[in-house]
Parts: C-alpha cells; structure tokens; sequence
C-alpha cells in the first residue's frame, strides 16, 4: 500500500469567449442563442447589409482612359461588400463558333424539321456563363471542392433562370472595308438597315458578308476576399449585378480575311483550306447585354437549428423557476431560424439549411433544402419565402 | 493508404501446388480463355464485357473538334483507362499513376489505337478545320484479373456497334443531324485485334537457365485475380482475325522460352477468332432487335 | 417511380448496387470501413470519400457538385459515431446518364442517392434511417397557366419542362413515416404553391419508392438465406 501523500486540487478549465469559439464552436453557438443572438451579435432573422459598387473596371463603362487601354477585357464588374467578406466580379468574353446551329436557317424544309426536333426543348434556348469562383485563403494551390460546387452550382441556376437567351449572345459580325484611298470603314449589318438609303452599302455587304455564325461566350471570374460563412448567395448577387452593367464589343471581320483559301500537303495529297475567319472586336462600338429583365433574382440563405438546453449556461436557474418547469414537461426540441448564415460556428453546427434564389414577387429560379439538421416545417418554409421577398426587394433596389 | 490485397501463404502455396498438379482454382484447363459475355446498353457505343468476375464498361462518345495541325486529315482518337476503387479497394481515385495501371493503359492503346484499328482518316469532316474526335471511357467495374483482354474486347465492341450522327457539309459551314432526324452512321473498323494473355510460374525453386523441351514452367491463358498476384512472368499477344501480329508485350519477369513463343501465338489465334466472331455476331444481334423494333413502328404507321 | 434494382452485383467490394430507372443507369460500390489517409480522418466520426464518375469524359464540376449534394443526403443517414477513424469509399459509375448532361443532372442525382443507399445496406453499414429520392418536373399544360406534376420525367420531359426539382426524404418507421426533407433541390421557374404541391406529392412517391427499396432489400436477403 502507497500513502497518496500528494492532494490534487481540480479546477474547472474556463476559456474566454473568442477561444471557446474556436475550441468548440458547437458550444459557443448554443450558449449564444440561449442568450436570443447570434456570435455575429445579429439578430435571428437580420441579414448583413449588402454594399455594391458601380461597374468602374470593364472596358466600356470605364473612365475615358481606360477606353483607351486595349488590355482591359472586362466587358462588366461589380464589386460587393457584405460584412467583412468582399466579392469581386469580372465578366470577360470570347467568340465560338456555331458548329450545334444544325440547320441552315436560310434552309426553310429544314427549318420546320428543325421546329419538329426542338420544339420540345425550351432549355435550349438560353445560355449561361462560365463562371470561376476563387476563395482567397492566402495561399495558392488547387481549388477547393466548394470553389468547384459553387462554380458549378452558378452555372445550373443561371442556366436555369432563364436570364441569358441564346440569341441574345449571337454575333451580328461586320465587315471592316478599305477603299481606294486607303480610308477604313467598318460596316455592321443592322446599321445599313436602319438607315436604308445606302442600299449599296447593303448589297456591298451582303456580297462580303460572312457566311459562319458565331455565338460569344461570357466568363466570369468571382473572387472571394476574406471568407467568413458560405460565399454562395453572395457570389450570385454579385454575378447578376456584373451581367446587368455588361456590355458585348461589335466584332467585325476584314475584307481580305472573308474569302482566304490556303493549300496544304501532306503525304502528297493536298487539300484546300478555307481558313478561319480573323474576328476582331472592335475597341469603341459596343452593345448592351440583353438579358431578360423579368428573370432577375437574388440569392438568400437560411438555417435551422435545434437548441441544445444542456448547453445553455444555467442563469436562467434562479431568475425564473417556473418558466424552467413547463419547460422540462414539454419535451419538444426548441429550434431558432436564422437568416444569413455567417461565422465558422453557424456554418459548421447547422446542418439544415434553405438556400432560395427568387425575386420580389416571389417568382422562383432556385430552391435548396437541406435537412441534415433539424427538421425542416413547412411553416419554416413560408417563413424563409417571405423574409427571402423581403431581401430581393432590398437588394434589387441597390441597382438603378 | 489504399489497402494491397493480400493472399495468404497457404492459399498461395495452395494455388501453385494445384497449378503443378494440371489444376486451376477455378477448373479450367491452362490453355482455356473465360467466357465472354458482351452487352449493349442503350445507346450506341455502351458495352459491358464480363469474363468470370471480371466486369468492364466501355461508353465510346464523340464530338467535332479541330485536327492536330500536323495531321490536317486526321481525326482524334482518344482511350481513357481510369481506375476508380470500385473494381477493387486496391485502386485510388485519380491516382493512375500504379505502374500496372500505366502498364495496362499502354498496353489497351498500342493494341487499338497504335494499330490503326479505327480509321482516324474516316473522321475528317473539313480537311485542317474540323473533325470527329471520337473517344472511349473505359471503365473497370469489378477486378478479377484479366483487364488488358476485357478492355481490349470492350472498346473494339463498343467502337464497332457505336453510331455517330450525321453530317452535311456545305462550303466551310457543317450541319450536324440529330440521331432522331438521319439515321447516324458507323466508323470505320480496319481491323479487329484481341488480347491474349499469357501468365508464367516457375514451379521449382530455382530459375531453369537452359530453356527447351524439358522445361517445366507452366504456361495459363487469362489468369484470375489471384494467378496474376503469384505469377512470374507474363506476355500479352494482340492478333487480329488476318493472324496478323499487332503486338507482343513481355515487360520482364520470369524468362521464356523463345520457341514457346509461336505456341502461344497459335493458341492466341484461335481464341482471337473465337471472340472476333462472337463480338461481330454480338453487336449484328443488337442491331437486329433494334430494328425489328423500328419494323414494328412504322408497319404500325402504314396501317 | 420504379427502379430495377440489383443488390450486389460487384465482388471486390464490400457493398454494391446497380439501378436501372427509364434510361438512367448506375453502379454503386460501397468500401469500409477501411483505414483513411491521416488527412481523411475524423477523430469521432465515419469520414465518407465520394467519388461520381461520369459515363464519357472525365470527372468534372458537374459530378463534384453531384457529389457534393449526395454527400448532403448520406450524411445524416449513416450512424457515424459508430466507426470513428475509418473510412467509407463510396464510388458511383453512370453508365447511362439518361439525360441531356449539360443541362440536367436530376435523373442522376436522385439515381446515385437511391444507389449509394442499397449498396449501403449491402455492406452493412449501419444506418438511422432510410431515404428515397425522386427527380419531379414541373410543365405548364398546353393552352392553360395549369401546371402538370411529373413525377421521374424523361429526358424530353425534363426538356420541355418549366422547372426540375430533385426531392430526398428521410424514411423511419418501417418507409411509413417522413421523418425530414434530406434534399429538396429545385431549379427553374415556379412558385410558392409550386413548392408546397412537390413536397406534398412528391411524399407519396417518395413512401412508394422507400417501400419498393425495402422490398428489394428484403428479396435479396431471403435469396442470400434459402441459398445458404
């Protein structure tokens, strides 16, 4: 036998808030809720106020000098500030040619055949852009799985929103011609029309006028500053501020190029080459973007959780004993609902959640319920539909 | 760390004394290739191949791309042989870089690819401008050895039933028609080739330096998973039904006999032309019940 | 909504499934628990690896984002603190998307959710509920503002649709009782009695389909047993 001679005295560990945050952030949410806020010191159902800035980097919407700068491709921009995080939007563009444009259009047999296989396919008709979403974490490396889901995930609701028709997005290509002197001129199909007494300007091009088609393609880097919660909702707000100040360039085609043949040899064969037409895009006449303006919405999110009563600090003990009595016979889980979500605890303890992208009238392009948390009611439901009309009002009035 | 899969000493001792006896674990004869089974999914170009346990799928797509600027008149061919940890937990995700793994992939593409078993040149649309790039996924879903054979046999079904859609071209400008619109067209299939492997054990102690009649290594055609994990040595063969030689592959291990090499190409032949024909009878069956499908439709129309 | 499923099809792994609904086709495996890579690890908790490959090409965005949702859905269904440490793979092959790729994945989400859940069952990880999950688009009926609910549409019905939704329930009490909505994913144009009339509707299908899974699940073990 071995005398303990030795007392050991036990302490309770105590932590200041800000490291109990990042110990047990689980923890640090409940206690904070059981005092009727949130870590963020919001309330349950406030959102962050959203900044947004005028489109001051894109080519066309700049200031005189950076017209003059041929590097700037950004054709739209926006940036936005939504509590410490900052999202910054760049919308760039290139051409494609149309190779899916199965049919001829001139071709009106096929055309109606055209009608017989498509008409079905009302998707079809709009486009979308390519979006690159990149979270600055302060180091570089290969993109997070999130960066790839929320790239993704702005692709498909765009798609989906029906924002961006394909028309919208053709090429009315135009021919620049040089004449005997020496002087340029660059002629586009729809201003011969609109003044249409220089009909010989329009049968001039109607005999130069190229006979490809071609579609831009619009890409969008979204860069993310100081992450502090889930980006996506901000990332769409500040894409769909970008498309509405994006302008397209005029692209044009140089005479010479409209008719450019080349022969290639290989193993004694030859071949003509057609070659590709050189588009250019032309530095001063640009056009607005048309996208539909009825299919605008924004993006709000939400999340349930269920109050945990054990985590709650017992104050509450002494200061109002029967409240605490009904409270232990009903045995039902108490949840909070938040609006907003924003801090390493809220996003990492709420597993339920609602991610809404409507517009004031309540009109929906996308709709995601996650209920890996707590249960989702459908009084839930209504009360995120309504507090996300409320928010699209806000946010769509922040843009002339 | 993706776990190695482990045969015990005394299965593996097991294994090698029934080899020396005339026996396999599973009771064929040394010289007998697996049953094949080929199937067709829905689309043109989706085959599954089965051989025992082990299961292959192989989707062949296309698109219109732009030739390499070298070779104007070719069109693009690619094979993609990705593991995935659904043939067996031994295989990583996005890690191909096994040197079996390698060693397969370059194998299936020097077989189809490098042997012009697909007429690249068929696949020009606008000579320097546009062409098919044709490509095939294959996919190993279940691993019990074998993958080389199997994969081979896959793509070469998938290439032959596969059906690309039709083209008009005019001037510089291409229309594409959808399947629905005009009836897509078949590529173009030089020739067949088929793989055949071969695994050696050395049934002694020691290594038998002096090759002849009186060796008495063992030769098995199409090893199971567990035969390839024990063997010594292994050559592939690829013939097609002209008993053309396509290619020989023997990367190291145990040596062989040379003359025995011819043996094994005898052998490799007739099972080439078995499966040669089950392949090309294989994909006319399905094309017969697509079109007895069609045959009812518009016979239906007529009334 | 009916699928044909296979229990089991796969040998090397230690669950499987194979699904065929309309022309969607899917092979599911399922490994674990096994030994993670240390970056892999959860110290109390099953950490789950997801893999979805696609039929043609490589592996994308459009599979991480699939994935990702799919990740959302099995999460909560598995009894995690179970296997702390360990690992489960879960690797997906679309043999057949079943719809146009670049404009849809509904058909092959909700494929891959009620795959992954059959191949779970089928390695005998331990579960605290089931799910099923349904794809549903939404059509506005020809001449009238009347929308028309379809319930796991074809590809040229999610084509000439006017929204497509993806709905995942958790199923307790036998596939008799909805527990919580796992996903309800919806994009597209609809509205608020839209929304209500998918998670009402789309309830019943998904109870059917949780009890035509269970049915699955139950003749795959009595043919295991009387094989015995």
């Amino acid at each position: 036998m071995t005398d303990v001679q030795e007392t050991i005295e036990v302490h309770p560990i105590t932590f200041p808030p800000e490291v109990l945050a990042r110990i047990s952030p689980e923890l640090s949410l409940q206690r904070h809720l059981a005092l009727g806020f949130r870590p963020s010191l919001r309330a349950f159902d406030e959102f962050r106020d959203v900044q947004i800035n005028e489109d001051s980097l894109s080519h066309f919407n700049g200031t005189d000098e950076m017209k003059l700068d041929t590097s700037n491709n950004i054709l739209g921009s926006n940036v936005l500030k939504s509590g410490k995080t900052f999202v910054i939007t760049s919308i760039t563009g290139g051409i494609v040619e149309d190779t899916s444009s199965s049919i001829n259009e001139d071709d009106i047999g096929e055309e109606e055949l055209r009608e017989m296989v498509n008409s079905n396919d009302k998707l079809s008709e709009f486009a979308t852009v390519y979006p690159v979403v990149e979270v600055e974490r302060g180091r570089a490396g290969a993109c997070t799985d999130e960066e790839m889901t929320i790239s993704q995930k702005l692709h498909d609701c765009l798609l989906h929103s029906r924002l961006i028709s394909k028309r919208a997005l053709k090429v009315k290509a135009g021919v620049r011609l040089t004449d005997n002197e020496g002087k340029t001129e660059i002629l586009y199909p729809d201003e011969i029309v609109a003044n249409e007494k220089e009909s010989e300007e329009e049968s001039a091009y109607a005999q130069i006028a190229p006979k490809k088609k071609w579609s831009y393609v619009l890409y969008a880097k979204i860069v993310v500053f100081s992450r502090t919660g889930p980006v996506f909702d901000l990332c769409w707000n500040s894409l769909i501020y970008a498309l509405q100040s994006t302008r397209l360039p005029r692209a044009f085609i140089d005479e010479r190029a409209t008719d450019l043949r080349m022969t290639v040899r290989t193993k004694g064969r030859s071949t003509t080459i057609r070659e590709t037409y050189d588009l250019m895009c032309d530095p001063e006449k640009s056009l607005d973007l048309n996208i539909n303006k009825s299919n605008i919405a924004y993006a709000s999110n939400f999340g349930i959780i269920d109050l945990d009563p054990e985590a709650a600090l017992e104050q509450s003990e002494n200061e109002d004993d029967e409240d605490e009595d009904t409270n232990m016979d009903v045995d039902e889980v108490k949840s909070v609902f938040l609006a907003d979500l924003d801090t390493e605890a809220e996003e990492t303890s709420i597993r339920s959640t609602i991610s809404i992208i409507n517009d004031k009238n309540g009109k929906f392009k996308h709709i995601s319920l996650v209920g890996g948390g707590s249960k989702i009611t459908p009084d839930m439901i209504k009360k995120a539909l309504i507090l996300s009309k409320e928010r699209s009002t806000d946010l769509a009035s922040k843009i002339k | 760390m993706a776990k190695d899969i482990e045969i015990s000493n005394s299965e593996s001792k097991f294994l090698l004394e029934a080899l020396r006896q005339n026996y396999r674990l599973d009771g064929r004869l040394f010289d007998q290739f697996r049953d094949v089974e080929v199937t067709f999914g829905n689309e043109y170009g989706d085959v599954t191949v089965k051989m025992g346990d082990t299961r292959v799928h192989c989707r062949i797509s296309c698109q219109i791309s732009q030739p390499y600027e070298d070779r104007p008149f070719e069109g693009l061919f690619l094979i993609s042989t990705e593991n995935s940890p659904m043939a067996g937990p031994q295989f990583e995700n996005g890690n191909n870089t096994d040197e079996d793994e390698i060693l397969c992939a370059r194998i299936i593409e020097k077989a189809v690819r490098r042997s012009g078993a697909l007429d690249i040149e068929g696949l020009c649309i606008v000579a320097g401008s546009k062409c098919w790039a044709v490509r095939a996924d294959v996919h190993f879903l279940n691993c019990d050895g074998g993958f080389i054979d199997a994969s081979c046999i896959a793509v070469m079904a998938g290439l032959i039933h596969f059906k690309k859609p039709d083209i008009t071209v005019h001037g510089e400008q291409v229309i594409i028609h959808p399947i629905e619109e005009r009836e897509p067209t078949p590529l173009g299939i030089l020739h067949i080739p088929i793989c055949v492997t071969f695994s050696f054990f050395n049934p002694k102690e020691t290594e038998e330096n002096i090759k002849g009649e009186s060796n008495e290594e063992i030769t098995v055609i199409d090893a199971t998973l567990k035969e390839e994990l024990l063997r010594d040595g292994v050559l592939t063969v690829t013939l097609n039904k002209n008993r053309e030689v396509v290619q020989v592959s023997k990367a190291g291990g145990l040596p062989m006999d040379a003359l025995s090499l011819m043996s094994c190409c005898h052998k490799a032949y007739s099972i080439t032309e078995k499966v040669t024909d089950q392949i090309v009878q294989a994909v006319k069956e399905d094309y017969k019940s697509r079109n007895k499908y069609s045959e009812l439709l518009s016979s239906e129309n007529a009334r | 909504m009916s699928i044909i499923a296979q229990m089991g099809p796969l040998t090397k792994v230690d669950g499987s499934s194979l699904i065929e609904s309309k022309q969607t086709k899917i092979i599911c495996s399922v490994t674990g628990p096994i030994e993670p890579k240390s970056r892999q690890e959860l110290p109390t908790q099953l950490a789950l690896e997801i893999i979805i490959r696609p039929a043609a090409g490589v592996p994308n965005t459009r599979e991480k984002l699939m994935e990702d949702k799919l990740r959302a859905v099995i999460t909560p269904i598995i009894t995690r603190y179970l296997y702390p440490r360990q690992l489960c793979q879960i690797t997906l092959q679309i043999l057949n998307s079943g719809e146009s790729e670049l404009e849809f994945a509904q058909r092959e989400l909700a494929t891959c959710i009620n795959a992954t859940l059959i191949a779970l069952i089928d390695a005998g990880i331990a579960l605290n509920s089931m799910c099923a999950c349904v794809p549903i688009a939404l059509t506005s009926k020809e001449g009238s503002d009347e929308t028309l609910l379809i319930i796991d549409p074809s590809d040229e019905e999610l084509k000439s649709s006017n929204s497509v939704h993806v709905l995942a329930l958790e199923l307790v009490d036998q596939c008799k009782t909805v527990k919580n909505v796992l996903l309800l994913d919806s994009n597209g144009d609809f509205n608020e009695k839209d929304l209500f009339n998918i998670l009402e509707s789309g309830e019943v299908e998904v109870l059917k389909l949780g009890k035509q899974i269970r049915h699955i699940v139950e003749s795959k073990i009595n043919s295991d047993i009387t094989s015995i």
